[in-house]
């Protein structure tokens, strides 16, 4: 695991921690965009690369 | 080239991001979410407004802001603190509706030479995932952080 320093260079975003936001945590607040997520995910399955790496 | 994109703020975890769009039409703070999905390693990327009265999230409100842009950088780059952390993860996105769905195709499609260095991206059309190319529609995109 990264330290949050070390998060905060060239493509990455500099990201102010802020505890507060750990409320969300264990909340779901788009549970309709992850029950969509799930049944795509049932039908379409994985990418065919994945696949042949799991067979 | 990096786009300018807003300041962000998480949790520890990485897996809850907090910005705020400032634009036409004032200050408006978004919510980013990774979920976990019923898939080991694959979580959902949720994208919203959140009402600072009730601290409800929508994610179909059109803000018209005038900042798309810069907003869709700054959730890109919540994708890298993501997974720079979770260096396993897919990303599931979509937009939820067929106009916000060509947003996201347009954002990445604009940086596409970019992201498939960092990323595999891939499409989700006619019952599969395909390999994301420009100028094909998509109802879905999934990610991988390149190993």
């Amino acid at each position: 695991m990264k330290k949050i320093e070390e998060l905060n260079k060239s493509k990455l975003p500099i990201i102010k921690i802020d505890k507060s936001l750990g409320k969300y945590r264990d909340k779901v607040l788009f549970k309709e965009k992850v029950e969509k997520a799930n049944e795509a995910l049932k039908s379409v399955g994985l990418p065919k690369v994945l696949q042949k790496s799991k067979a | 080239m990096l786009l300018p994109r807003y300041e962000l703020k998480s949790d520890e975890s990485l897996t809850v991001f907090e910005f705020v769009s400032v634009g036409r039409k004032g200050e408006i703070p978004k919510i980013v979410q990774y979920s976990e999905t019923n898939l080991k390693d694959f979580y959902n990327l949720g994208f919203g407004d959140k009402d600072l009265q009730t601290g409800e999230v929508d994610d179909t409100v059109i803000s018209d802001n005038g900042d798309g842009q810069k907003v869709l950088a700054t959730v890109a780059a919540t994708v890298y603190a993501f997974t720079d952390k979770y260096l396993e993860a897919w990303i599931y996105a979509t937009g939820g509706t067929k106009s916000r769905t060509r947003l996201y195709r347009i954002g990445l499609t604009n940086n596409l030479d970019e992201i498939i260095e960092d990323f595999e991206l891939y499409g989700q059309r006619e019952g599969e995932w395909q390999e994301f190319v420009r100028g094909v529609e998509y109802e879905a995109f999934l990610v991988r952080r390149r190993s």
